[in-house]
């Protein structure tokens, strides 16, 4: 159900204005709104450079919490600003540096890994006298199996800087050919365009080392591949001792600005005058009386608190808090996947929790299938933290889990017809009543599309739509009337009934088209159509059923036992895997389009009551 | 011959709806996973979005069950 709201309304001294939003604050309980009168304290230059100087310090606060990983601490005040400012900053940029600092020492240790293969390979030259001592090096890695095209490659370089070129290659553990190529200082500039050209993609040179030759450079490198965990060690080392010594003054400050700035938006709200304030807000009708103590006993006489009369403002104003009984709340998840309704509507939530189980038990219908998802409905519940969407969702698994057994029962099926061979007595066998089947598919269906109109009927009375609740009224009898001629017309009701049913509906037509337009006529049209869509209830149930079926014959078609059983069992859970998707997709669907369809109006605003900020909000 | 003729009116009953539900559930799909990649906030209105071109295959499969059913007695 939708909570009642009250509209309060806050007056006070202006210089109380601060103390009594800290208040409202600490309640945590009134949803501050804008009063219907302009309010120029968005335009207070002093609360403005207080949200400017908020917001900057913010940002350097979160950046440098980001660098260390989450942290959380109760709020402190941090001003005076300056100093706050200048700590932030200070540790923002220090943590960026050692960030950066860090990724380059991993890019060079990665990139010095790469040549580590070339020192391999070519370690047996160090020493080795150089022809051409201030040439130049170029250091290649061809792949695997190119030794044609390395020939070919030598044939074209020599040809092109006339032998002043030597050309090393050894293979690599990988199969890769390094290729070192030591060229004369006047040779180097043509055999790189000829690299090029040629498309062979060089090694990018260590510059980190100031030398550009493979061969003088590799104790360098050796030495500074030792080196460099040493000094991410000591990077480590650094980050960790800002963590400890700045990481709780990090987290308490962004609490307190986050609070801040929440208590800045519900200023922005305020009408303030240079005497006077005037607050309004909303609060669940129920807790009215325990924000008024707590106001009235913190500020006596000075602060007036009064309730704005239902005539002052209009129901699409209100914001919207859903609340049910325990049993129904996990049932809110399937109706917060739409956009919540508006205030003055019907919140769909209990409904849903009545039809989605029984929707989804008739079409996965197993007592096998049933437990399993228990199992995994456990397994998630007890994964999942408290009021998290994860425990609501294993919370409707459950009991769609039970409404799969219970059904189950009533089948006669455990992982299909395995059930029969158990000792299993179905009350009633949908393997044969599949048309008795389709019957109660299309029957509840005409149950709850005929409720959904109901429902539709009351919200439009209850929003003061007299006439769009006949309408619908009309519609409703208009269904149920045309349901019974066809009972009457294929003898279940008696045959002589069917004459005055049809009469019934006659009558009725000019009624709502009178009432609702002709616009009424197509939307009874849809409204059969949508009664006709449950027939997947049927559909559905009868296909898992026969996969099941088709499951436990791959016992006895494959040959051998045991891999009948193999395979069976594969087969049984691809047919839990659909059986669980498909019943939950189409429930869904059949109360998103047929029965939401006919009443429910999304569009209210979720009820945001100014509080404390906290990590996960 | 009877029974060939009215176990093909049950495989075109489901089979022509199939096909239908596939074509629309085909172009449904990516155009619901590029607005996904936009908004997430979209996925539920996307899963049934997809969900709703299955009504034809779900009543062309009751639709050949029922045709299997009926010619039960006379094919038989």
């Amino acid at each position: 159900m939708i909570l009642q709201m009250t509209r309060a309304r806050l007056a006070g001294p202006r210089a109380a204005l601060d103390a009594v939003l800290a208040e409202v604050q600490d309640a945590g309980l009134l949803h501050v709104d804008r009063p219907p009168a302009p309010a120029p304290t968005s335009g207070d230059p002093l609360v403005r450079r207080e949200a400017r100087h908020v917001t900057r310090l913010l940002v350097d606060v979160e950046a440098a919490l980001k660098e260390l990983g989450p942290l959380d601490a109760p709020a402190r005040d941090a001003s005076p600003w300056p100093r706050a400012a200048r700590r932030a900053r200070s540790l923002r940029r220090t943590l960026v540096k050692l960030r950066l600092g860090r990724a380059a020492l991993e890019d060079e240790q990665v990139l010095l890994a790469r040549y580590r293969e070339f020192f391999e390979a070519f370690e047996a030259l160090v020493g080795h006298e150089l022809t051409w001592p201030d040439g130049q090096a170029f250091y290649v890695v061809l792949h695997a199996g190119a030794q044609g095209a390395l020939r070919e490659l030598q044939r074209g370089l020599d040809a092109a800087v006339h032998g002043e070129l030597e050309l090393l290659s050894r293979e690599l553990p990988s199969g890769e050919l390094a290729v070192l190529l030591l060229t004369s200082p006047g040779a180097a500039p043509k055999v790189s365009k000829l690299l090029a050209d040629a498309r062979v993609e060089e090694l990018p040179t260590p510059t980190t080392l100031g030398e550009t030759n493979l061969l003088r450079a590799l104790p360098a490198m050796k030495a500074r591949l030792q080196e460099i965990p040493r000094a991410l060690d000591a990077l480590t080392r650094q980050r960790e001792a800002i963590r400890d010594g700045d990481g709780t003054w990090l987290a308490s400050t962004r609490a307190w600005l986050r609070d801040r700035q929440l208590l800045l938006e519900a200023r922005a709200q305020v009408h303030a005058g240079e005497h006077l304030f005037v607050l309004e807000g909303w609060v669940p009708r129920t807790r009215f009386d325990e924000l008024a103590t707590r106001l009235r006993t913190h500020f006596g006489p000075e602060l007036l608190l009064e309730v704005v009369g239902e005539e002052a403002w209009t129901a699409d104003q209100a914001p919207v808090v859903l609340k049910n009984p325990s049993l129904f709340r996990p049932f809110e998840v399937v109706t917060r996947m739409l956009p919540l309704p508006r205030y003055g509507t019907i919140d769909p939530t209990p409904f849903v929790a009545v039809f989605f189980p029984v929707f989804f038990g008739l079409m996965l219908g197993d007592v096998g299938y049933g437990v399993v998802l228990a199992l995994v409905a456990l397994a998630l519940r007890w994964k999942s933290k408290p009021d998290t969407t994860l425990r609501a969702v294993a919370s409707v698994g459950l009991v769609c889990a039970a409404s799969s057994i219970l059904f189950g029962f009533v089948f006669g099926e455990l992982f299909g017809t395995l059930g029969h061979a158990l000792g299993l007595r179905p009350l009633f066998n949908r393997e044969e009543a599949i048309v008795p089947f389709l019957g109660l598919s299309i029957a509840l269906g005409a149950v709850h599309v005929l409720l959904g109109l109901v429902l539709a009927a009351l919200t439009s009375w209850r929003r003061g739509h007299p006439r769009e609740a006949m309408g619908r009224g009309v519609a409703i009898a208009m269904v149920a009337l045309t349901g019974l001629s066809l009972l009457a017309a294929f003898e279940v009701l008696p045959a002589a009934l069917f004459t005055p049913f049809a009469i019934a509906v006659l009558v009725a037509f000019p009624v709502l088209v009178a009432l609702e337009g002709l616009v009424a006529v197509i939307e009874l049209l849809s409204t059969f159509g949508h009664i006709l869509s449950y027939a997947r209830i049927m559909a559905l149930g009868t296909a898992s059923l026969m996969l099941a079926v088709v499951a436990n014959q791959l016992v006895g078609a494959m040959g051998s036992v045991v891999v009948g059983v193999v395979f069976a069992l594969l087969f049984h859970l691809v047919n839990f895997a659909i059986g669980v998707f498909s019943p939950t997709i189409h429930a869904l669907r059949l109360h998103y389009v047929e029965f939401f369809g006919k009443f429910f109006s999304p569009g209210g605003a979720t009820y945001q009551p100014l509080g404390h900020w906290h990590p996960s909000s | 011959m009877e029974m060939g003729l009215i176990v093909l009116a049950a495989a075109l009953a489901i089979g022509v709806p199939a096909l239908a539900t596939a074509w629309a559930q085909g172009r449904i799909g990516p155009a619901a996973a590029a607005s996904l990649a936009e908004k997430p906030e979209l996925s539920t209105t996307a899963i049934i979005l997809i969900a709703i071109p299955e009504t034809m295959v779900i009543l062309g499969f009751v639709v050949a069950v029922m045709i299997l059913l009926r010619s039960g007695g006379t094919a038989g």
